[in-house]
């Protein structure tokens, strides 16, 4: 049964996905509490102008994408601050430049290949260890950003105004928050590809915000479903011979509605 | 807290034109005026909610560089619960009004703090509960312990009443003119119940597009600026005062009353 945890190429799907789950999903609970969501859809699209570069200039598509991830989640937030706009639409707007631009530079890259089929479906068994280490880094910052900041975060995500009034440097602490996500959103496109990327910021927090009662709790919670769902995702996609990101994807899915449901029994 | 020619609009439309006044500590101002007068606008950018043109100083500070924010508590009209189940107890919302610092941990002193201000508002007994799981009107008072504990000098409230009940209401205010009277917090307060607050509020804003009036509760009385920009709601926002006192808050020294220009109950 754990026969496929022999293969060195699926440990490193395994410990990867796990970290970039679990940093998505503890990232994930502030972006649904302070309805920024979809932004991770939004940067997943900017993701394949990033792919697209790095696929034109032979450069790797994932150091290619941070910088301009991170980029597009600065316009978000000024477009929403500056031009007075709700955030989903600024979302919407980066978007689509996003992906007009990503599909601009693939047609001049020559049209689609495997290796963009790759970036958009997920190849989590092509994970390389450089990423695998990545990914850890990442999941080290969250944690400690977590750690550090925990009080500003909570408190800039419950009422953001009051915040300001007590001193917390709300901007700030948005502008860290969507920049690490970009990190994690261009980390996560390996595991379960573009089009999927924002589920794993968002089901598992919904998931875990359904039957927690303390906010700990629902941050333990989203990391558990996160890595849980991986696990899983990649055993069925093994023994099924399906897609792994889907599969992660829609195993998380069914943690939601296994938490819904748990939700009525006990009357949470 | 002192503002000199405050001005801020919503792109091209004024909100708030050449606004001065000079708030004195221990006073206890009841802000009013019209819906859309810029009343909210106005408590925003005294905390620094909003950035408009003009000066406005907090303890002597220009508000660019005012940090202690602690002296200052704030209430705002609505109550910041989201549609989502925020998974926080009224403990530790309460524990958001104290200054932020880096870490998680809460110390026992910070706690000792929590539970007196939530003493302070009759709310120790939610201290464990969900805050969204409490009705509006404990949440409304859950709220003023959060705003209440870090013992700010100053209070400012945005229609803090409105989801209180009458019994809740009535404590609200006891214990706001308490703060006021015998810890000599200062307070700004928009509200539309002139009648229940008259007992405590010491001077009146009146706020319409700019400070229309500001003066003592006895001048607001009697200002003729009121009474042009009032119109005939004028004499009741007057009688609603006079109503709760049940006389004249000049007493036998009001001239008006003598000549029996006023009707109704003003006695």
């Amino acid at each position: 049964m754990l026969e496929f945890l022999s293969y060195g190429f699926v440990q490193r799907g395994l410990i990867a996905g796990t970290l970039v789950a679990v940093a998505c999903a503890l990232l994930g609970v502030f972006l649904v509490l302070k309805r920024l969501s979809l932004i991770g859809d939004g940067m997943s699209h900017v993701c394949l102008t990033g792919v697209a570069v790095a696929l034109l200039t032979s450069t790797s598509p994932v150091y290619m994408s941070v910088p301009i991830v991170m980029a597009a989640s600065a316009g978000i937030l000024k477009l929403a601050d500056k031009f007075k706009i709700y955030g989903d639409a600024a979302i919407g707007i980066v978007s689509a430049a996003g992906l007009s631009v990503g599909l601009l530079l693939t047609a001049l890259a020559g049209g689609f290949n495997t290796d963009l089929l790759g970036y958009l479906f997920g190849s989590i068994l092509t994970v390389s260890t450089g990423e695998a280490v990545l990914c850890g880094v990442l999941l080290v910052v969250v944690l400690c950003g977590l750690k550090l900041f925990y009080r500003y975060l909570v408190s800039a995500c419950f009422d953001e105004p009051f915040a300001h009034t007590r001193g917390v440097p709300v901007q700030t602490v948005n502008l860290i928050l969507v920049m690490i996500t970009s990190v994690a959103v261009v980390l996560a496109f390996k595991v379960v590809g573009i089009f999927l990327i924002s589920a794993m910021l968002i089901i598992p927090p919904v998931a875990a915000l359904l039957i927690s009662c303390t906010f700990k709790q629902v941050l333990g919670l989203a990391a558990a479903f996160g890595a849980a769902s991986v696990w899983a995702g990649i055993y069925l996609s093994f023994v099924f011979n399906i897609p792994s990101g889907a599969t992660i994807i829609l195993v998380d899915l069914a943690l939601l509605l296994g938490a819904y449901v748990w939700s009525k029994l006990y009357a949470l | 807290m002192r503002a000199e020619n405050v001005r801020f609009a919503y792109g091209k439309t004024p909100v708030l034109e050449n606004v001065s006044f000079d708030v004195q500590a221990g006073d206890y101002v009841g802000i009013i005026g019209p819906n859309g007068g810029g009343k909210t606008t106005l408590l925003k950018l005294l905390l620094g909610l909003e950035k408009g043109a003009g000066k406005i100083s907090l303890f002597n500070t220009p508000l660019p560089a005012f940090k202690d924010w602690h002296k200052i508590g704030y209430l705002a009209q609505k109550s910041p619960v989201s549609q989502s189940r925020f998974p926080i107890s009224a403990e530790e919302v309460v524990l958001m009004g104290l200054p932020q610092r880096l870490g998680s941990v809460v110390s026992v002193g910070e706690l000792k703090q929590v539970h007196a201000a939530m003493q302070k508002t009759r709310t120790r007994q939610y201290a464990g509960t969900i805050f969204h799981d409490l009705s509006i009107g404990q949440q409304q008072r859950v709220l003023l312990a959060r705003a209440l504990v870090s013992r700010p000098e100053v209070l400012i409230l945005d229609e803090p009443s409105t989801a209180l009940d009458a019994q809740s209401r009535e404590m609200f205010f006891e214990l706001l003119g308490e703060l006021n009277k015998q810890h000599g917090v200062t307070l700004l307060l928009i509200t539309h119940d002139t009648g229940e607050v008259g007992k405590h509020i010491s001077k009146f804003m009146y706020v319409d597009k700019t400070v229309v009036f500001f003066g003592t509760k006895e001048e607001f009385c009697h200002s003729a600026a009121v009474a042009k920009h009032l119109g005939p709601f004028a004499q009741h926002t007057i009688d609603h005062l006079h109503n709760h006192h049940g006389h004249c808050p000049l007493g036998e020294s009001c001239e008006e009353c003598a000549h029996g220009h006023a009707e109704g109950n003003h006695a």
